[in-house]
């Protein structure tokens, strides 16, 4: 639990699970839109409430089992999946604020899942349902592990599940409350930056409990974990500087 | 059985977008838990030198990614 642990490693996992989730869940709600508004609420709903269900279902069954492996093995192994992970986050955004990738629009994901789920009219209203109803169902289920995978890896390390998860259903409510109130997709969301951010904490963490496996002593105790950050971001903003060409997003 | 396939696929890509990077982190973090555990580097050492290995591995993915697009 969070009193367990300190804040100095507490509000960066919160944080990191909450603007993380955001990532994610802005993704998934782009679709569920889409599903809603071309094919009606009802295979939307349905597709993302079963969705949800099966994510549930893989928390409730899993979950316990992260009790009874090791801390040191289970810090190394998400440690080494957190560097991979968020340093393939921080490198990507790095390249969108560069200008070397296009940055991730929602309003033309829209666009295409919304021409997608129109070319298929040709069949029935039935099997149109269902296709619409899977597709929000697939897209809730693929952006939701990656939602798990993140509360699980920036959480278990030091009992923090608990408050990472809060971080992530604060994320989901931030998105279903925005989104029903504008009903559109959120393209405002400044989605590379958040990338920026979360990559630069996930990767610290990944040094910091890969370090903690191997059995060192970190100075500083948590705090070190504030410098990792600092250095992942130094060596972020260069990259984005140095790599920059005229169409890239200035990160502010 | 293609959502299997679409679920294993995104879980892969979590950790697999980048072949190169994913193979850099582990001969590093190889490298770092051989020296500590051979007594070659003290453990504070091999942090240091995973924090800074971490750093040039960014940098080096990343600066041949741009350079290929």
């Amino acid at each position: 639990m969070i009193d367990t642990a300190s804040w100095t490693v507490a509000a960066p996992a919160v944080g990191s699970a909450f603007a993380a989730s955001i990532v994610e869940v802005v993704e998934a709600f782009t679709i569920v839109l889409a599903v809603g508004t071309l094919r009606g609420w009802r295979p939307a709903v349905t597709g993302t409430a079963t969705a949800l269900g099966v994510l549930a279902l893989m928390v409730v069954t899993l979950g316990p089992l992260l009790d009874r492996v090791p801390l040191h093995a289970l810090q190394l192994v998400i440690g080494v999946l957190l560097l991979v992970f968020g340093m393939g986050w921080l490198r990507k955004a790095i390249l969108r604020s560069a200008g070397v990738l296009p940055l991730h629009d929602e309003d033309a994901a829209f666009a295409k899942e919304t021409a997608e789920l129109s070319s298929q009219t040709s069949r029935s209203t039935a099997s149109l349902d269902w296709i619409a109803g899977l597709t929000a169902f697939k897209a809730v289920l693929l952006e939701g592990l990656e939602v798990i995978f993140i509360v699980i890896a920036v959480g278990a390390g030091r009992g923090l599940l608990a408050a990472a998860a809060l971080g992530a259903a604060a994320a989901c409510a931030a998105v279903l409350a925005v989104g029903a109130a504008l009903h559109r997709p959120l393209s405002r969301v400044p989605e590379n930056t958040l990338k920026f951010g979360v990559g630069v904490m996930l990767a610290a963490f990944g040094v910091f409990w890969t370090g903690e496996g191997l059995g060192i002593d970190w100075p500083g105790g948590d705090l070190v974990l504030l410098l990792f950050a600092a250095l992942f971001l130094a060596t972020g903003f260069g990259l984005a500087t140095v790599l920059r060409r005229p169409t890239g997003e200035i990160i502010t | 059985m293609n959502l299997l396939k679409d679920v294993l696929k995104e879980l892969l890509g979590m950790f697999l977008a980048d072949a190169r990077l994913t193979g850099a982190v582990l001969v590093l973090f190889g490298a770092v838990t051989a020296s500590i555990n051979l007594g070659i580097a003290k453990p504070l050492a091999g942090g240091a030198g995973l924090m800074v290995g971490c750093l040039v591995i960014l940098a080096a993915v990343t600066i041949l990614q741009a350079r290929r697009d």
